[in-house]
């Protein structure tokens, strides 16, 4: 089994209605992108708690996407605009912690938008390729994986 | 702990062209958790269903993994063919190798073979943590309540009632009709209101199946879906029901133009219900009559169209021109909205009749002359640029449909949203007659601004949409997803570990969430029937409390330490 070489480790969050959707169909038109991301298919956006963001960037994400529908758009009523709120709060403790608020991104689009799936997944990709190796802080336990 | 049985599904060179499946497998069955790989040039074709069963059968396994295509692909059909040969649908989950994995990932096979081995792990740990909800099943009430007995709610309870269910039809009036009562003349038809609705006057009345509370107000409602508790205030105390589902037809109201184009101020300004009052107690008494639209719509505060001004503008200058000899009739219009072909016939038969049409530009709205008593419009013509005077003794305005504030009230007590204009909220785009509650149905202009005609057919609709829910006896918690069979689960709350903060309660898109006074404190109880499965209550519970079994925490936390486990 090769190991992973790059930096980026993307986990996203995908709600089931419209982001897994956009990525479903970005991958029916075999849209290239980096293989860097590894998707949790989750019901609503609103069901990532902060802590599931943390907890990423602790167990080896060097960014965190949250992709859901639409604000005004959530299949769940508003379930996502609380969610939101929720995680840009979230963004400005990364910034304080260190971890850095772009390392979370908030994607909101519907389920046939998967240009916009595709372009969010290779900019978030670039970008985080672009920070600082987040290794040089993690504690040493989980840098070796004996966690 | 039951192991698991992994299928990987070659799609025919599609997935194993680029992700190295070999090594998945060898990967896969050094995890204890599984007892065996097995790579299959295809599942969906006819007779892997049941090869695949064969399979689980004979190692005797209770979980199944599935790498392959997309859940939007043929998935579900794999998932569903399992199903039917009698394996339980939610002990299979798939992970998504070639929409997802090698459809993207065409130039990077060590990378998608990386994270094809990820992210079937990551499902692993799903399965092996993963609980099922506890379902419960809720008897449905064979009633339901209407409330508003105008066009829309008379065609709803006799809708209701056609369809062999117990229809409570309340209305605050002593008749059903409702704003049809008052309108001696219907487009597109010409027929008088109460003979428009006689039908079905003459159907609810003496119907064993429709009870009419005329003078009557909902005093309060509480439950859910299948059985909501109705406390009713009419002339006669108050009556208590249960029914399975309410169908809101309350109504609108019309904006009354209270100081514009000289409302009030100038005699023979007039609203279009004041000319349907004329008209009902005899010929109006002038010689010509002006007509102005969109009177506060479709301007800033009220950006829509009302809808029904345009065609009953057309009908009551035709009424002046046929009624009063020598009279003149003029619209004073943005557009003439007349969609379809009956009413575009009808806009016809107006410039026929001899009506005429004005356009006039929204920031340069008509000027009125006179004294006391109107004596003229002063307009500028947006098609031909010229200012005219048109000289007339009566001056209608046509204002748009406003919501009640008493429909505003009772969405309040039945828990679900109005929008920007206070009308009720559809479930959008897909259920025009549903409400974010499940149960509660809207039928008529609570909903928007719509003719009788449309009114009919929606109360029709909510009818039919009411009597298939009834129609069920009863519904188990897990089924009450809007897509059948696509609920994950329900939240459910660790009365223990709860410390009544209220924040699900707060969060909850649907208003399942509840504190119940438990001894000297207070809980949250989840009302499954309500509840969505979105995890927002999860996700704001400062204790952990609320969970989705599954896709409880230890699920999300264990996928997430398996999404990068080489790399730490």
């Amino acid at each position: 089994m090769p190991t992973a070489a790059s930096n980026v480790n993307i986990l996203v969050f995908a709600c089931r209605w419209c982001g897994l959707i956009g990525a479903d169909a970005a991958g029916r038109r075999r849209m290239e992108l980096p293989a860097s991301f590894r998707v949790i298919p989750v019901e609503c956006a609103g069901y990532v708690e902060p802590d599931a963001v943390i907890r990423a960037f602790a167990s080896g994400a060097t960014g965190v996407a949250v992709l859901g529908c639409h604000v005004g758009g959530c299949r769940f009523n508003d379930a996502n605009h609380p969610a939101l709120k929720r995680l840009e709060l979230l963004r400005t403790l990364l910034d304080a912690t260190g971890i850095g608020g772009d390392r979370l991104l908030l994607g909101f689009g519907t389920a046939h938008e998967y240009h916009q799936w595709a372009d969010t997944i290779r900019a978030f990709h670039e970008h985080v390729a672009g920070l600082p190796s987040m290794k040089s802080w993690l504690p040493a336990a989980v840098a070796t994986g004996e966690r | 702990m039951t192991k698991i049985g992994v299928f990987l599904c070659n799609c025919f060179g599609e997935i194993g062209g680029v992700i190295d499946l070999e090594s998945i497998r060898k990967r896969l069955e050094s995890d204890p958790a599984v007892d065996f790989v097995t790579v299959r040039e295809s599942l969906c074709m006819p007779g892997d269903a049941a090869e695949a069963h064969a399979r689980i059968r004979e190692r005797g396994i209770g979980r199944v993994l599935l790498g392959a295509c997309s859940p939007y692909g043929r998935m579900e059909m794999v998932r569903l063919a399992l199903v039917k040969e009698g394996v339980d649908v939610r002990t299979v989950r798939a992970a998504d190798l070639r929409e997802g994995c090698a459809w993207v990932h065409g130039k990077d096979p060590a990378g998608a073979t990386r994270k094809a081995a990820n992210q079937l792990d990551m499902e692993i740990a799903l399965l092996q943590n993963m609980r099922g909800s506890k379902d419960v099943a809720v008897g449905i009430q064979q009633e339901a309540l209407v409330i508003g007995a105008g066009p829309a709610g008379l065609s709803a309870a006799c809708g209701l009632a056609r369809l062999g269910f117990q229809a409570h039809l309340v209305d605050r009036g002593t008749a059903p009709g409702g704003m049809l009562n008052m309108i001696t003349r219907v487009y597109p038809t010409d027929v008088a209101g109460p003979e428009k609705l006689a039908a079905l006057v003459e159907e609810s009345r003496g119907n064993p199946r429709i009870r009419f509370y005329g003078k009557t107000k909902v005093a309060s409602v509480k439950g859910y879906a299948g059985d909501f508790k109705v406390s009713l205030a009419g002339p006669e105390g108050s009556t208590s029901l249960r029914v399975g589902a309410v169908v809101l037809a309350t109504g609108a109201r019309i904006l009354f133009p209270q100081g514009l184009y000289g409302y009030g101020k100038l005699k023979g300004v007039i609203t279009q219900m004041e000319m349907e009052r004329q008209f009902a107690s005899g010929k109006p008494a002038c010689r010509s009559a002006v007509f102005i639209q969109c009177v506060g719509a479709r301007n800033a505060e009220r950006p829509y169209c009302s809808t029904i001004c345009c065609p009953l503008s057309l009908k009551n200058a035709m009424r002046i021109v046929d009624e009063v000899p020598g009279a003149k009739a003029a619209v004073l219009h943005r557009d003439i909205m007349t969609p379809g072909s009956v009413l575009e016939a009808y806009y016809r038969k107006a410039l026929h009749k001899g009506v005429q049409f004005i356009r006039f530009d929204a920031d340069r709205p008509p000027e009125v002359r006179g004294d006391g008593q109107v004596s003229g419009v002063e307009v500028f013509d947006a098609i031909s640029g010229k200012t005219r005077t048109i000289e007339t003794d009566l001056l209608v305005l046509s204002t748009p449909l406003v919501a009640d504030p008493e429909s505003a009230a009772l969405a309040r007590m039945l828990e679900i949203p109005v929008d920007g204009h206070g009308f009720i909220a559809e479930v959008y785009p897909v259920h025009p007659v549903e409400t974010r509650n499940d149960g509660v149905f809207i039928c008529g202009t609570a909903r928007w601004p719509v003719s009788s005609d449309q009114a009919i057919a929606q109360g029709e609709a909510a009818a039919v949409k009411a009597a298939s829910f009834l129609g069920r006896q009863t519904v188990s918690a897990l089924a009450m997803g809007r897509v059948p069979g696509a609920k994950l689960g329900h939240a459910e709350a660790d009365a223990g570990a709860c410390t009544g903060c209220g924040n699900c309660v707060a969060v909850c898109p649907y208003r399942a969430c509840r504190l119940q006074r438990t001894g000297n404190r207070s809980v949250s109880r989840v009302i499954k029937v309500r509840c969505k499965a979105c995890g927002s209550c999860v996700s704001v519970c400062p204790n952990g409390a609320m969970q989705i079994p599954e896709q409880n925490y230890r699920v999300t936390g264990e996928m997430i330490r398996r999404a990068f486990r080489e790399v730490r």
